[in-house]
């Protein structure tokens, strides 16, 4: 009896044990910032059991500061990567083979934000002040309106001044800079929060300016990208993290809910949340997930004329972007 | 000499080898091998060198120098055999042979942030650090009450985490030099009170017996005596300080800074997947603490060379 009791203990780990690694396949995304809303497809599609659904095992892992997810994709640590179409090109030109395979958001949330008591009205209103900009990869769609304006930004004369800004909006709190970038769903908010209001500031929307890029994309290695198998297990990624799009937008309190489950840091709070993901749903929708040609070519129109010494990209890219893992999926 | 000329002759022929466009990125098995091989017998003539024992000085000194250039030389031999000959994406490991090539094509710009993180940042902190460090330490001895009461706060100021005062420091005083010479003051103020104070209180009973004996008053006894006494301990204090207030700048420019700088070009070029200038920047800094401290222990010498450590054995 004892005997087979053991037996049947052996049997059921084999089976269970194989029956878990054979049907689920396993697939790690990087996101390109810290848990927040800007990701809430992957968390639905994960917390959602669409993922499972799927046949998929999916590791998250939270951006940050110090992570650069095309670096993190060249090292081995990610299937695949969130990251934002200047950057990708960016990193493609210098060596690192990225392809978008998708693209959820189908519009820009990019703005500049500047004091209202500063003077400006319009870009022609930018000589002379000081903007706030990110950079760490961040800074290619600002250099490439900088460019497209004829404005230098080496604090020359008749230029602008440029600062560092970090990950929050103090400049324009402490009246360091005029401008500081900002986006839709995130640091525009806590300008607000912080005590200014809507009518002291005056925004432009890299959208309105003519000069947005393709921002949130899926990337994956060229190289994975020659296995049939690896396309067909993105297709299957790309569509659950789409359904988790779709679920969101139609959910936002609920998708805002299970960001905040996922946040290990417990910095995020539901009323910032909320609000973000319903910012970050106007970007999204109308979004099947497949990446517009057109859309693509627009950005890189825009990077290849951000000229000036140091331009974003020098040439057309070739092969940056492949439609082959929606297809897969069945999106059109 | 024999082995070292070999030595040359078989490291240059690897090299040529690995960078042949065929090979690099696919290096052959027989080629690690011989890499290995290579690195014994470097081995060997390291070995030689640093048993040999020349009569003369300048021969001494010679094979002092000779051991760890050759050592640190077949070292980056060794990075750039091993990044080009395995093909080792430059956004993980860019080869020297990079490094070095980026460092002549952005001379200006490394130029730039040297100015802006060294010469308008360190320096000034690291000057008015150590001054105030070192001021505090003489009211300190001339006081006991200031001492029992600032020496614990000068320990708490230290213990304060660079990272969460640089951001404090940059809304303070704004996002250029002036709030990392903040930051570099705070860093190196410290470790130049302890030092000095410890030093303050190593002149000897027996000496300082004698100036009371000579009817030497306070001020004529501390200049004489008691400060050339410490003086050990003060340039021990300005060397942790010299690579204290390089490394603050360069982490203080990583919260806020304008666009130059070695700490600014070090955290946007890495989001940029540059490595390559990141290592340039690096170097430059290496170089630079290096030499700092290196004067710093040359003028150590100068000012105290009566020390007994100093002795010839």
């Amino acid at each position: 009896m004892k005997r087979a009791l053991v037996t049947l203990g052996i049997l059921a780990a084999t089976g269970l044990g194989g029956s878990a690694a054979w049907a689920q396949e396993k697939v790690t995304l990087q996101l390109k910032w810290v848990t927040q809303a800007q990701f809430a497809g992957y968390y639905v599609a994960k917390d959602k059991g669409f993922y499972k659904e799927a046949g998929l095992d999916v590791t998250i892992k939270p951006g940050g500061p110090d992570i650069a997810p095309p670096q993190v994709l060249a090292g081995g640590g990610a299937d695949v990567i969130v990251e934002w179409m200047p950057a990708a090109l960016a990193a493609r030109e210098k060596g690192v083979p990225l392809v978008n395979i998708a693209q959820p958001f189908k519009r820009s949330g990019m703005m500049l934000t500047c004091r209202k008591e500063s003077g400006i009205k319009s870009p022609d209103d930018f000589k002379g002040k000081t903007l706030g900009v990110w950079f760490f990869g961040n800074e290619y769609p600002f250099m490439a309106w900088m460019a497209r304006l004829g404005i230098k930004t080496d604090g020359s004369a008749g230029g602008v001044k440029v600062v560092k800004q970090g990950f929050n909006v103090d400049p324009i709190l402490q009246k360091q800079a005029e401008c500081i970038s900002t986006m839709t769903y995130n640091e525009y908010w806590q300008v607000i929060d912080a005590g200014l209001k809507a009518e002291d500031l005056v925004t432009f929307k890299y959208a309105d300016q003519g000069v947005a890029t393709m921002e949130d994309g899926l990337y994956a290695s060229e190289e994975k990208l020659k296995d049939p198998k690896f396309v067909e297990r993105m297709g299957k990624f790309v569509k659950a993290s789409m359904k988790g799009w779709d679920w969101a937008r139609a959910n936002p309190k609920e998708a805002a809910k299970i960001v905040l489950d996922n946040d290990t840091t417990g910095a995020q709070t539901e009323k910032h949340q909320v609000r973000m993901m319903g910012e970050i749903n106007k970007l999204t929708e109308g979004s099947s997930g497949k990446l517009d040609p057109a859309d693509y070519a627009v950005t890189v129109k825009t990077l290849l004329t951000a000229g000036g010494e140091a331009p974003v990209i020098t040439k057309e890219p070739k092969g940056a972007w492949t439609a082959a893992v929606t297809d897969a999926a069945g999106i059109k | 000499m024999v082995g070292l000329v070999l030595l040359l002759v078989g490291s240059a022929a690897a090299l040529d080898y690995v960078h042949r466009p065929d090979v690099a990125g696919a290096a052959p098995g027989w080629f690690w091998g011989a890499v290995v091989g290579l690195w014994l017998f470097a081995w060997l003539v390291t070995a030689r060198f640093a048993a040999a024992a020349p009569p003369v000085a300048f021969g001494r000194r010679a094979v002092d120098l000779i051991v760890p250039v050759l050592f640190g030389a077949f070292l980056i031999f060794l990075w750039e055999v091993v990044t080009v000959g395995a093909g080792v994406p430059s956004v993980l490991m860019p080869a020297p042979s990079a490094i070095g090539a980026r460092i002549a094509q952005a001379v200006p710009t490394l130029r730039d942030d040297f100015v802006q993180t060294v010469l308008r940042a360190v320096i000034p902190g690291w000057i008015c650090g150590s001054a105030a460090g070192f001021l505090i330490a003489i009211l300190c001895d001339r006081v006991p009450f200031l001492a029992r009461g600032l020496i614990p706060i000068g320990n708490f100021v230290s213990a304060l985490p660079m990272i969460g005062i640089a951001p404090i420091m940059v809304m303070w005083f704004g996002f250029d030099w002036p709030s990392k010479v903040a930051v570099v003051v705070i860093m190196t103020f410290f470790p130049a009170l302890v030092n000095t104070v410890a030093g303050l209180q190593a002149a000897g009973r027996l000496e300082l017996d004698l100036m009371r004996s000579y009817g030497a008053g306070y001020l004529q006894t501390l200049l004489k005596l008691r400060l050339p006494a410490a003086m050990p301990f003060v340039f021990n204090g300005l060397k942790i300080n010299s690579t204290l207030a390089l490394i603050g700048a360069i982490v203080a420019e990583f919260f806020g800074t304008p666009v130059v700088g070695m700490g600014f070009r070090i955290s946007t070029e890495v989001g940029r997947m540059s490595l390559d200038m990141v290592w340039a920047e690096i170097a430059v800094a290496a170089v630079t603490g290096s030499l700092f401290y290196g004067l710093l222990a040359l003028a150590e010498r100068a000012v105290t060379f009566w020390h007994p450590s100093y002795r010839r054995r």
